[in-house]
């Protein structure tokens, strides 16, 4: 990228660019494009790119229908990223009201505004749980896979943004908008400098001094993705909608973007508990494996119940349950395949080099707390 | 090992004595020599074979008719080759127009070499090297042709080492060096291998667009086999393992085998595993192009024992002390596993990947990389043998969206077997008593069995009397 001429993209607006990938799309755009840069977020203080770099923030819930349009007409983007989404830490009503008002209203607020005020493209940020029903093995999974949905799909959050999704793809040439084309990507498992969720938890569970126990045989393999990677999908993803809305012909069935979703991995699957440890020997820890006793799956299904009844009884939300069992004992891979013909995606950044970034960057918010 | 050592263990290793008994019982060659139809000369081709290749003879021995003596000259070309490179008793100025002018002398009837030191083991090959050229003048032009030009090439690749005075005092310093050795020593090999399957339409015609798999097939051999051996070469004096590599491990060379740097060798010995690991799913990948099952059996032999090597040295202070080998029954298993068909190559390769992944310690730099080149193992064999159906998957969910009426069904069902076994039961049973069985002795029986209701109340009685 440095000595060629960098690919323009116009005007670009994303959508959530203070979150934690947003802000690294909004990084990339100004690193590797040539392209005027806006940001909306409902609040624009956090990851702020300094005012020399002349990225335009605008404050906006993207449920006010009024305010988001105010917006587009202002800022008059050729492409939008849609990164924004609210964490899905929680699984009460509440959250789901939210996951709903802002995954699913929020989405086809933005899917208007984009055909109100002539946005060529849009990339919306998926995600690779739509096909996983949370307790199935998915194995080398590609995009013939079909979404899980309604009441097989026990994750409410994967439930909204596969519904998003769905909404943002069947706007792509959609009559009302016949030249307003749309994308999805689905990354899997993101983390980075930036993530306050998963890196989070296990460092945490490194300071808790809980790196001895190991649940399931450890050969399940898992996609995790640097966020770096992600964010870049999503670029080459806008600006192969550009370059289609540019041409006169509709890309044939085979290479075409426009309607498609993309998996997004690091394209090197770990098993899981090796990903563990990586991230605790990048944050200092100073065990092998010696130390690590092995629990089955299913003793460890109990004690996952166990949990949950007792804090059930004395009231409190549970942090050990059995579906994180599951999660650690599931496998769960992706063939990228596709990506990698259409987007011509390749991960810029490996996984060992993206988490030994991310962990130093954990390690350096941990010391500033202090 | 002593008879009774043995005894003892495989008396703690039945599934490797299994294994033994397995492979003599059931192997059966897809193609046999017949010694009788045999000319002399061929005879002897033969004999020299197995005199000289531990791991070959076998696997050569046992190939499709088509190509069982082009390879086996071929063999024995090379390893003639390597006779006179090897020996050091040899002077460079003899030594260098030999090797570059080996493909000459194979054409000149009754050629014979009798200048090896006496003892460079196969120095015999050389002093009736006459029976090798006799035979090499019956192969087929094409299949010559090939093995000619393999043995030009090798020849100069052999005398550019030997003059290069920097590698024979210092060894390999970086890894493309390294490669580039691994690449004379068997890439050529299985270059010319590759040619003489497809020239004989024992393998796909594609091998040869992709001459990259065939080159990893023999880097992944040869690297094996290098790291294997690095006790044996530094007591030869020898070194193999790449400058660029250990170096960032100890100083000097020597440090490597002093047992206070250790876990150092370690993580340099599990660069070079993951090096070589980068080959594996290429090897796979060629396999899938072989489609002859004896030539198959020919090529996946030594990839299974490779990957079996590798997962024996990863992690393996021992290779820092002594020779380590895979055990006999391991080696049998792995045989009767290679001569079957890709899927259950690819489930050697992946039960391999899985237990060096096991063995990998988070504290060794190489650590991530590892696991995530043992994945990409698992991952390419999903992608020629997927495990998961898409199709299915989508019509698996319309059942379970369907599933409120299945259950009813499926207890209605239950309900109406269990009704219509227990109709005839009773009809059997009425028909018996009808035709005249004594039922009710049968029930006083299964009474009495169970402590039956005649005795209990003498029994209470006895111990009321007491």
């Amino acid at each position: 990228m440095v000595s060629e001429k960098k690919p323009e993209l116009g005007s670009v607006m994303v959508i959530g660019g203070c979150g934690f990938l947003g802000h690294h799309v909004v990084r990339l755009l100004l690193r590797d494009y040539t392209c005027a840069v806006s940001v909306v977020d409902l609040r624009c203080t956090r990851n702020r790119r300094p005012d020399s770099d002349g990225v335009v923030y605008y404050e906006a819930d993207i449920t006010d229908v009024d305010k988001l349009e105010s917006v587009f007409a202002k800022a008059k983007p050729d492409v939008v990223i849609h990164t924004a989404s609210p964490a899905p830490q929680a699984n009460d009503s509440v959250s789901h009201a939210l996951f709903k008002k802002v995954n699913v209203d929020g989405t086809a607020a933005v899917i208007k505004a984009c055909q109100h005020t002539g946005v060529k493209a849009l990339v919306y940020t998926s995600s690779a749980s739509v096909i996983s029903d949370n307790k199935s093995d998915l194995i080398n999974a590609d995009e013939r896979w079909p979404m899980v949905r309604g009441k097989d799909q026990t994750e409410y959050y994967s439930e909204t943004k596969a519904a998003a999704e769905e909404l943002v793809l069947a706007a792509n040439r959609a009559p009302e908008s016949p030249t307003f084309l749309t994308c999805a990507i689905r990354p899997s498992g993101i983390m980075g400098e930036g993530d306050t969720m998963q890196l989070y938890h296990m460092i945490n569970v490194y300071r808790q001094g809980r790196t001895n126990v190991q649940i399931g045989d450890n050969d399940n393999l898992f996609d995790f993705t640097y966020v770096e990677n992600v964010a870049h999908a999503h670029l080459l993803a806008a600006r192969a909608l550009l370059i289609t809305a540019a041409s006169k012909t509709v890309p044939l069935d085979h290479e075409r973007v426009d309607g498609e979703a993309f998996f997004i991995t690091n394209d090197s699957p770990v098993y899981f508990w090796d990903y563990a440890r990586a991230i605790w020997a990048a944050a200092g820890c100073p065990h092998g494996t010696e130390h690590v006793r092995v629990l089955p799956r299913s003793v460890g299904l109990l004690l996952g119940a166990l949990s949950e009844a007792f804090c059930w009884a004395i009231g409190k939300p549970p942090t050990f349950t059995r579906q994180r069992i599951i999660y650690a004992c599931m496998t769960r891979y992706y063939d990228i395949s596709k990506a990698k013909k259409r987007l011509g995606y390749k991960p810029l950044v490996s996984l060992d080099e993206g988490i030994r970034r991310a962990v130093k960057w954990a390690l350096e918010q941990e010391q500033n707390k202090q | 090992m002593g008879v009774a050592k043995q005894a003892i263990y495989y008396a703690f290793h039945p599934n490797e004595l299994r294994s033994i008994i397995q492979w003599k019982v059931w192997h059966e060659p897809v193609h046999k020599r017949d010694p009788s139809k045999e000319t002399a000369t061929e005879k002897s081709c033969f004999h020299y074979l197995n005199m000289t290749s531990r791991s070959f003879a076998a696997v050569i021995q046992e190939l499709n008719p088509e190509l069982l003596m082009p390879v086996c000259l071929f063999y024995l070309v090379l390893r003639g080759l390597d006779t006179i490179e090897d020996d050091m008793t040899i002077d460079i100025k003899e030594k260098e127009p030999l090797l570059r002018n080996f493909h000459k002398y194979m054409e000149q009837d009754g050629w014979t070499f009798d200048k090896n030191g006496p003892n460079e083991k196969d120095r015999d090959l050389l002093v009736h090297f006459d029976d090798v050229i006799v035979e090499l003048k019956k192969v087929k032009k094409p299949y010559y042709e090939i093995i000619k030009d393999i043995t030009v090439k090798m020849g100069n690749g052999m005398a550019d080492y030997a003059l290069n005075a920097e590698h024979n005092i210092n060894g390999v310093n970086t890894i493309a060096d390294y490669e580039l050795y691994c690449h004379y020593v068997a890439g050529l090999v299985g270059e010319g291998l590759t040619r003489l399957f497809v020239k004989s339409e024992l393998a796909n015609p594609q091998l040869l667009v992709r001459m990259d798999l065939t080159e990893s097939m023999g880097q992944f051999l040869q690297k094996t086999n290098i790291i294997r051996d690095v006790h044996e070469d530094w007591l030869d004096k020898r070194r193999f393992w790449p400058k660029e590599v250990w170096s960032k491990y100890v100083d000097k060379w020597d440090d490597l085998f002093a047992p206070e740097h250790r876990e150092k060798a370690l993580q340099c010995s599990s660069e070079l595993v993951l090096n070589a690991l980068k080959h594996a799913d290429e090897c796979l990948f060629y396999m899938a192009g072989i489609r002859d099952q004896s030539v198959f059996n020919f090529v996946a032999i030594p990839q299974s024992m490779a990957i079996a090597t590798l997962e024996l040295v990863f992690r393996n202070p021992d290779i820092f002390e002594r020779n380590v080998k895979i055990t006999k029954g391991d080696a049998c298993r792995l045989m009767l596993e290679s001569t079957q068909n890709l899927r259950v190559v690819c489930d050697v390769f992946r039960r391999y990947a899985r237990r060096i992944h096991k063995k990998n310690d988070p504290r060794d730099p190489n650590f991530l990389a590892i696991s995530m080149q043992c994945a990409k193992i698992e991952q390419f064999i999903e992608s020629i043998f997927p495990t998961q159906d898409p199709k299915k998957i989508a019509a698996g969910q319309k059942q379970v969206n369907e599933a409120g009426m299945d259950t009813g069904d499926a207890i209605l069902l239950v309900l109406s077997a269990v009704f219509t076994l227990v109709v005839i039961g009773l009809l059997m049973v009425g028909t018996a008593w009808f035709l005249g069985a004594h039922l009710n002795k049968f029930f006083d029986g299964l009474d009495n069995s169970l402590g039956g209701s005649v005795k209990k109340p003498t029994s209470v009685l006895g111990h009321e009397e007491l």
